[in-house]
């Protein structure tokens, strides 16, 4: 690629992206106020009983007692200046709560990703490989277990086998803060509650990656350059890596930031398995507790993750793949 | 059958565990354990509070915590009788309008100010007026507050209110310190996120979606207490992760709904755990079956009796609950004040049920149903799930023609307070006493257009002058008379379902000792507990 | 057509698939004659193991048939399923071949849409509507359509893009045919066999889509379906076991079933990759 170009073309990409991610907040904003019942009723009804001084106190409190349009203009103008509001239900500001839950919901995603893509691609490669073999058979076995099998219950087995039975690997949390721990010893504790929700998170992304990668590897190996490579005489793991692998990674890479969100909708479910204090759950609580605020900020949070990973991955594109233009 | 077993043992545990409940650490000395000082108690916290500050919030988990931190004037026994906790003795003038609280002498706050009477009168007259409305009725009534002496609290009212000290308890009104609330927003205050009471433990640290950890607190004004070194209160949201947790010993207690009934029969078969549902006397949760009086069939008493009789209270409460509670009776719970046992149900009997929709003019239809109905199921758990199917069912076997809609916490709270249904799941507490938690449910001039009010629409003059003459009646015996009539009438024209009288499983490690002492069980400080090696 | 049904029938992981998928089928139509009345309908003791009490599969919590509710589930599972694809096939299909065809500013704008749904997490989006729209069997099928057209779009958009320049293509615009026949004639028969091959991938996911939801308590109360069984079973999955392991098991036979399938349709439909098969 022209590296002059680049420039341009980030900018362009950043423009696109912020119109986006303002269009997000406009519809989360809308959407999420279509819902039925109010935040205030809601602390009305978990309080025990509540009267209309109470209601009134708490709508105000919330602003709820302002036209729409009103409310939408603060959100969009605070949203701006990175401000995301204030959690009246839990007393914090949202950007808070978001940045305290943030970490765990990154590690989680990030490991189960890691996961998902070197195994899947491996193999995925070792499958292609070795096509129509009994390792092949075993893999595509495999994967479409994985991919079959709903998440929360792949989830609630490791539980039963590893916790339960086993007692290897604990079933709940990120760490456990009773054994009061720091340091090597603390990233330890934690790398052991990671293992079981990333497995599960990672185990069905796996199975969509080897099989992808299986099948894009297939058919670049029939195209006419792998062939004339092979005409040529260029020895076999060369045209693996040099042609095969990396035309095959392109559509990995592309599903890969598709799947962001998803891998981030997923966590909602394991993290309510596994007790893990990440946003997903967050989000989730939120949910159910109608506390908008910290709703709008969750989507907010991930759409603009979702679309700095997408950026992340054209521009991985354009370097993997030098025939491919980078335009808007 | 061994179900049934299990049960049985189970009610018999409940019922012993019950007996030697005021069991104080001096009891425990008695049966030759020494309180050892030291050790954390890991506990769930479950669902996570919003905040930790009892009063700016209610829900049980908050109030759990909560009264470990910030104390009241007083604690319930099983039988609702007053105990000392910041107020050492208290008199009550004859015509019941003087009520005079002696302080005790030492308290400090966790941040090292003395507590005083003032600090009393605050949270009575300001805090809790402004933040606890189902209190602002009777706060209304208070018609002087002073402070005779700094240790001494002198409360007059404008008529006598029989049920009056019942609201000193640390869950109703909470004591705050006034230096820290006068003049601010009781809601945002700084010390509602880093709530600083009088009790045995101070907040320490709340990793949001985590763990609420705290210590003792070591200016504690009673002497040599608390023997426990903390409490962490981990938060798992997930059911079977919180049955994993104290079966592992990852925590040595649980609470309130952290184990679903159906959990507790294998817990109890445990050799190392305790299951026991007493400590919920105070609040005597009943659940019902709410019926909106202004959907058409639902006005006619007949209909409402027929399915009252549908229900086979007994199956509910050994399938559903597994043996968690007693059937109830009638509107006021069998451990609240002035309960009536002669004012009793039409027992299960599915044939009458039929005749007497058959009377009220509800002829089977098509497919043998004769109207249909609707039922909002509560969003806040498997039990509530259980309860919603069981009702379809049970009234579908009388010709009632049942769906059932699912929705969420929200949606369910405005769609009640708006009386946008047709029925629907309730549990509510009693408070110790008909007029500060039955009456609410029942009386027209509750019938509001907020939760925990009498959203269902019943009215009834009678029901309503017997409820006024319980409340105003100076004496327990003019009371009693009031609400045993009242007993006998509402079971008469049954304008709720009243189901289960819901006992909560609190389960606890062995190790873990002096844990449920009061009335108000788990909600008590907890200076006494202790961890035996 | 046997042509076809030669191809498929030559991959034996797509004829399993077929079997399982037509049996779902059979005991989603014959649930009403396998098990009369009602699956909600209390039938024994709660809590029966497997076989005890005349219950094939053994009972729930109130006592309900475990196997009744998985017959009468497949019915709903299945419908979800299907019903849901076919929304987001009308909506993929539809917008993918406008901007595929169309391209320039129609492409623009279609594709920013796409995008612009895919850059919500779905999931999250899915339990949002359903939450929002309340939990039914209605909102269940809308919102995993909602969710589930993005791919669709990109797919048919690809295909019509590399269709419109072929030359049976400009021949027919040259002969002066109108575009929405060229789309429907010409080009979408073309194209359909990758959108038939994600189709059955889409009404797996679906499928799974409609668990999660259960699972997470946003299934429609008054429809007995595998996602609701694990739903109630999986708190109680260390009692009763079953109660979570066999509409789980359902889960999975179906989902699989359906994606061996869909691997026979697009081996048998794309002869390309058929040729390759053969050299191995």
């Amino acid at each position: 690629m022209d590296a002059s170009r680049l420039p341009g073309f980030l900018l362009r990409r950043l423009l696109k992206s912020a119109l986006v991610i303002v269009a997000i907040a406009i519809c989360n904003f809308l959407l999420i106020h279509a819902a039925p019942g109010d935040p205030a009723s809601v602390i009305a009804g978990q309080s025990g009983s509540a009267d209309p001084q109470f209601m009134e106190q708490l709508r105000h409190q919330f602003g709820l007692d302002r036209p729409l349009h009103v409310q939408l203009g603060i959100y969009l103008r605070d949203v701006l200046t990175l401000d995301l509001g204030f959690s009246h239900r839990q007393q914090m500001p949202v950007a808070t709560l978001i940045l305290d839950r943030l970490p765990a919901t990154l590690l989680l995603t990030g490991a189960a990703f890691l996961l998902a893509v070197s195994g899947g691609v491996a193999l995925g490669a070792l499958a292609a490989r070795r096509a129509g073999t009994w390792a092949d058979s075993a893999i595509t076995a495999l994967a479409l277990t994985f991919y079959a099998t709903p998440l929360f219950w792949v989830g609630l087995m490791l539980v039963l086998l590893f916790s339960v039975q086993l007692e290897w690997l604990p079933s709940f949390g990120m760490s456990d803060p009773g054994l009061d721990l720091h340091g090597p010893a603390l990233w330890w504790d934690v790398a052991q509650h990671l293992v079981l929700p990333a497995l599960t998170l990672g185990l069905f992304y796996l199975a969509v990656y080897a099989r992808l990668t299986r099948a894009t590897m297939l058919e670049v190996a029939d195209q006419d350059f792998v062939k004339t490579a092979r005409a040529k005489g260029v020895p076999e793991g060369r045209i693996l890596r040099a042609h095969i692998l990396r035309n095959a990674l392109l559509p990995v890479i592309t599903f890969a930031g598709i799947q962001a969100g998803q891998l981030i909708g997923g966590s909602i479910l394991v993290e309510t398995v596994f007790a893990w204090p990440g946003i997903g759950r967050l989000a989730f609580d939120a949910l159910l507790a109608r506390d908008y605020a910290v709703l709008l900020g969750v989507f907010f949070c991930t759409s603009v993750m979702v679309i700095v990973l997408n950026l992340a991955t054209d521009l991985l594109y354009a370097v993997v793949d030098p025939r491919v233009e980078v335009t808007g | 059958m061994e179900l049934t077993r299990r049960n049985l043992l189970g009610a018999t545990l409940g019922a012993t565990a019950a007996a030697p409940v005021l069991m104080s650490a001096g009891a425990a000395l008695a049966q030759g354990v020494t309180p050892r000082r030291g050790g954390m108690l890991t506990t769930i916290l479950n669902p996570e509070p919003p905040v930790l500050q009892i009063g700016v919030n209610n829900q049980t988990p908050t109030l759990i915590a909560g009264t470990k931190i910030t104390q009241g004037l007083l604690q319930f026994t099983p039988k609702l009788e007053p105990l000392p906790q910041l107020a050492k003795s208290w008199t009550v003038s004859p015509d019941g309008l003087e009520y005079v609280f002696k302080l005790e002498e030492n308290v400090t706050w966790h941040d090292g100010k003395p507590f005083t009477a003032d600090d009393v009168v605050f949270s009575v007259m300001q805090f809790n007026r402004e933040v606890a409305p189902r209190l602002r009725g009777v706060l209304a009534g208070i018609a002087e507050a002073t402070t005779p002496d700094p240790h001494t609290a002198r409360f007059v009212l404008k008529q006598p209110f029989e049920p009056f000290l019942l609201c000193f308890d640390a869950t109703a009104m909470p004591i705050v310190a006034k230096h820290l609330f006068e003049g601010q927003n009781f809601r945002t205050a700084p010390a509602v996120q880093h709530p600083v009471g009088t009790g045995p433990f101070r907040f320490v640290e709340w990793q949001r979606g985590n763990f609420v950890r705290m210590e003792r607190y070591e200016g504690y004004w009673k002497p040599g207490k608390p023997y426990l070194d903390g409490i962490l209160w981990r938060i798992v949201p997930d059911g079977q992760s919180r049955r994993l947790a104290i079966e592992s010993g990852q925590v040595v207690m649980t609470t309130a709904t952290d184990i679903e009934p159906f959990d507790i029969p294998a817990l109890r078969a445990k050799p190392n755990l305790a299951v026991t549902t007493a400590g919920w006397e105070y609040f005597s949760p009943l659940f019902w079956y709410d019926l909106n009086q202004r959907v058409g069939p639902l006005a006619d008493k007949r209909v409402r009796q027929a399915m009252s009789m549908a229900l086979d209270r007994n199956f509910i409460v050994q399938r559903l609950w597994f043996g968690l509670g007693r059937p109830a009776t009638g509107p006021i719970a069998s451990t609240t004040r002035f309960y009536d046992a002669t004012a009793k149900l039409p027992p299960f009997d599915v044939a009458k049920a039929k005749k007497l929709l058959d009377e009220a003019g509800h002829k089977p239809g098509a497919g043998g149903m004769r109207f249909a109905l609707k039922h909002l199921i509560p969003p806040y758990g498997e039990i509530w799930n259980r309860m919603s199917e069981y009702f379809r069912q049970a009234m579908r076997q009388i010709g009632i023609d049942v769906t059932l809609e699912s929705t969420d916490a929200g949606t369910w709270a405005s769609r009640v307070a708006n009386w946008d249904y047709e029925t629907t799941a309730n549990v509510l507490y009693q408070f110790g006493d008909p007029t500060l938690g039955v009456e609410r449910s029942y009386v027209t001039s509750n019938i509001q257009k907020i939760t925990f009010t009498n959203t269902a629409g019943y009215s009834n003059p009678r029901v309503d002058e017997l409820f006024q003459a319980g409340r105003t009646a100076a004496t327990a015996a003019e009371r009693q008379k009031a609400f045993s009539e009242v007993q006998h009438l509402l079971v008469e024209e049954v304008p709720l379902l009243w189901v289960v009288e819901v006992a909560y499983p609190t389960v606890t490690d062995k190790k873990l000792r002096n844990v449920i002492q009061t009335g108000t069980g788990v909600h008590a400080s907890f200076d006494d507990v202790f961890l035996a090696s | 057509m046997s042509a076809f049904l030669r191809r498929f029938a030559r991959n034996r992981g797509a004829v399993v698939g077929a079997v399982l998928l037509v049996l779902v089928i059979g005991m989603a139509l014959f649930a009403p004659l396998l098990f009369p009345g009602s699956p909600w309908d209390m039938a024994g003791a709660p809590f029966q193991p497997p076989g005890e009490d005349g219950m094939l599969l053994g009972t729930d919590s109130l006592g309900r048939d475990v196997a009744a509710g998985i017959a009468y589930g497949a019915q709903v599972s299945l419908i979800v399923g299907a019903v849901s694809t076919a929304v987001a096939l009308l909506i993929g299909v539809a917008l993918g071949a406008v901007a595929g065809y169309l391209g320039g500013w129609a492409d623009d704008a279609i594709m920013r849409f796409t995008e612009f749904f895919q850059t919500i997490p779905s999931f999250v989006l899915a339990i949002l509507l359903v939450a929002i729209f309340t939990p039914s069997i209605a909102s269940i099928i809308v919102a995993i359509a909602v969710v589930s057209w993005p791919p669709v779009t990109r797919v048919v958009r690809a295909e019509f893009l590399s269709l419109r320049n072929r030359e049976f293509v400009q021949a027919a615009e040259v002969l002066g045919k109108r575009p929405l026949a060229i789309v429907l004639t010409d080009i979408l028969p073309n194209a359909l066999s990758p959108i038939i091959v994600l189709a059955s991938l889409m009404t797996a996911t679906a499928i799974l889509l409609e668990s999660s939801l259960s699972f997470l308590g946003l299934g429609d109360p008054n429809m007995m379906s595998w996602g609701f069984l694990i739903g109630s079973g999986r708190s109680v999955i260390r009692l009763a076991w079953w109660m979570s392991v066999f509409p789980g098991l359902a889960i999975f036979l179906t989902v699989l079933a359906l994606n061996l399938v869909g691997e026979g349709l697009s081996d048998a439909l794309n002869p390309r990759l058929r040729k390759r098969g053969a050299a191995h």
